[in-house]
């Protein structure tokens, strides 16, 4: 497998917003995805557009707030080269500069376009958080779920490998 | 009556902050408040750990600053095991700390800050966004993310990891520097340099298009703290604290960073959690003061390497000796990040720094420990107790953006007054309001990140709470 990028985001000193690199962790030990680059990040910044760049397919890992606890989501957010990415999650900062140091998935996407040219196609696998709390460990329900969310990985890397 | 208007970011903003402006019967500006509704869990989290563990673990704390953290909290274990840093040992804590300033710096001004300038406080912001810089100024865009990147490298070599570090122990660090890697540094030496002078050249090109800003984005007389060496010039990983007023004389020099318990104060508001510092000696809230990259260069002689000195001679030139409006933290910002590069090469090119002698050992030596060191945004400050077993038993961080916090408050205000107009949320009101917080920078990198949440929830309210109007972003 090639050309694969997995980024986990997330604190995991505040419990759930620690799935994304828990699960990055269980990617990247997987025999299946050997080849792809698995990175496990604090938070989304613009030097990742670089490393996007290098990819036909990036899949985000993030915890949600507001789904069910352990739910795991799967969107696509562009499909191909050089098409705009729909903003349907975690929007371009479209607001104006943020006062927060983190970059939305649609921004890194727009600036991997612009900045380097290619569009590569962008999922974000996403699982409900139970707790934001300070402290570490996942809740027992987001736990439950992170295989089933490392599946959901996998099966959106393997589609560029049988592509 | 009075109202309440309130700009409530409620998430992904670090620490998840909000503003509220205070209006009287008349529709009047009375008070203003920059809070931070999270931040101190971290203190209780470290309690009964073993102290050898502190510096791993507050690096997990922010993702922006990680390194900071790292820094500050070795240098408090250093403390309580009684040991000094071999000198090569401090020289690559040293960089790798420049590494962290050099990147950060480069997230705030080219991914932060660089919208509002290119494009205009008041511009559309579908277009006043990192991805309208790159459709438009590719080339600024590219600079800010080659700097990013070959800070996050130095940290991730030297480091073990780009994102939570953990070469950086207590005594020193936990490896020995090869030839191969320091000459990978070195060669991105010359980019880095180039790629910020390009943006200190356009800075200087541009910056008499944001006169107003500059007179009226947090301009005010305070007082500034920095650390510097024994020069007198910018120190980032140790050295005195000084402290000067708004006219540049000292208030005090060369003080002991570990007795900075003595000096600095910390107030605790009802409206944040982030405490509040202040200048024992003149009180609160009198005491204010500020840090960071433009304190640095108020507070110092000079940097100490060749570049940054010339462009400080301007930058002094252009806007005094003492600049005392928040806004130029962002041409301070671009002279700070190339004086850390340079500072990197120098200690590169150091005549030990291939020594294998980098770790000093000691065991719990004594019970209290304080480590400061200069992160991004200003001073850090890392105080911890320990038992005899050295499980820690109480800690204290005091953060930049505590530092900050006082001045943040009066900027915030002096912004309000000039554009809130009575009872309406205006854009150019709310865009100035997070105009003057992103000049310091503030990082609470230490919430959450999840999907699904609001960027920016601005809300006007009449006493009691009634919702008069609302703006989300």
């Amino acid at each position: 497998m090639s050309r694969v990028l997995v980024i986990g985001y997330g604190n995991p000193l505040r419990r759930d917003d620690g799935v994304g690199p828990a699960v990055a962790a269980r990617v990247a030990a997987d025999p299946r995805m050997r080849g792809a680059v698995v990175l496990a990040e604090h938070q989304l910044a613009p030097e990742l557009a670089a490393d996007m760049a290098g990819a036909d397919r990036v899949i985000l890992i993030d915890a949600a707030d507001g789904v069910p606890a352990g739910e795991v989501g799967v969107r696509v957010l562009g499909r191909g080269p050089m098409e705009e990415p729909a903003s349907t999650i975690g929007d371009v900062d479209a607001g104006g500069p943020p006062l927060t140091h983190h970059v939305s998935p649609a921004s890194l996407a727009g600036l991997a376009r612009e900045l380097y040219g290619v569009a590569p196609a962008l999922v974000v696998v996403s699982v409900g958080a139970a707790s934001f709390e300070m402290g570490e460990g996942l809740t027992p329900s987001v736990d439950a779920a992170v295989p089933a969310a490392m599946e959901a990985v996998i099966a959106a890397a393997l589609e560029v490998a049988d592509a | 009556m009075s109202q309440t208007i309130t700009i409530d970011p409620v998430t992904r903003i670090e620490g998840h902050s909000k503003v509220t402006i205070q209006l009287d019967d008349r529709g009047e500006v009375v008070d203003a408040h920059f809070h931070v509704t999270q931040f101190r869990g971290f203190e209780r989290i470290t309690q009964g750990r073993p102290v050898h563990e502190m510096p791993a673990l507050m690096a997990r704390i922010c993702g922006i600053c990680p390194v900071s953290h790292l820094i500050a909290s070795s240098k408090a274990v250093d403390d309580i095991m009684a040991v000094e840093p071999t000198p090569t040992g401090a020289d690559l804590r040293r960089i790798i700390n420049l590494g962290q300033i050099v990147q950060s710096n480069a997230l705030s001004f080219f991914h932060l800050s660089s919208p509002d300038l290119l494009f205009g406080f008041d511009a559309d912001p579908a277009i006043r966004n990192i991805v309208g810089v790159a459709q438009r100024h590719p080339e600024l865009a590219r600079d800010g993310i080659g700097l990013r990147k070959w800070g996050q490298q130095i940290i991730e070599w030297l480091g073990g990891k780009r994102i939570h570090p953990t070469g950086i122990v207590p005594g020193g660090v936990a490896f020995q520097l090869t030839a191969e890697v320091r000459d990978r540094i070195l060669a991105g030496v010359p980019e880095a340099i180039a790629a910020t002078e390009r943006a200190i050249a356009w800075y200087k090109h541009d910056m008499l298009r944001w006169e107003e800003e500059a007179a009226s984005l947090g301009n005010f007389r305070s007082a500034f703290m920095g650390l510097v060496d024994r020069e007198g010039n910018v120190d980032h990983y140790g050295g005195w604290i000084r402290m000067v007023d708004a006219d540049g004389h000292y208030l005090a020099d060369k003080l002991d960073p570990k007795t900075f318990n003595d000096y600095i104060g910390e107030a605790v508001e009802p409206w944040s959690y982030l405490k509040t510092t202040y200048w024992k000696p003149m009180g609160y809230p009198d005491g204010m003061y500020r840090v960071g990259p433009l304190a640095r260069l108020n507070v110092a002689e000079k940097t100490g390497t060749p570049r940054a000195d010339e462009e400080l001679e301007k930058f002094r030139w252009r806007v005094g000796r003492v600049a005392g409006s928040s806004f130029h933290y962002h041409y301070a910002r671009l002279i700070d990040t190339l004086h850390a590069i340079e500072k990197i090469e120098q200690l590169l090119r150091g005549p030990d720094i291939l020594d294998k002698h980098t770790l000093a050992t000691a065991g719990i030596n004594r019970n209290e420990g304080i480590g400061v060191s200069e992160a991004p945004r200003g001073t850090l400050m890392h105080h911890y107790r320990v038992d005899d077993n050295g499980l820690v038993e109480w800690a204290n961080l005091v953060i930049a953006t505590g530092h900050n916090n006082a001045a943040m408050n009066r900027a915030v205000l002096q912004v309000a007054r000039k554009y809130v107009k009575a009872d309406r949320l205006e854009e150019s009101m709310l865009n100035r309001v997070e105009a003057v917080i992103r000049c310091y920078d503030p990082c609470l990198s230490c919430s959450t990140h999840a999907l699904g949440q609001m960027a920016l929830d601005v809300q006007l309210l009449a006493p009691g709470g009634v919702l008069l109007a609302q703006i989300r972003r």
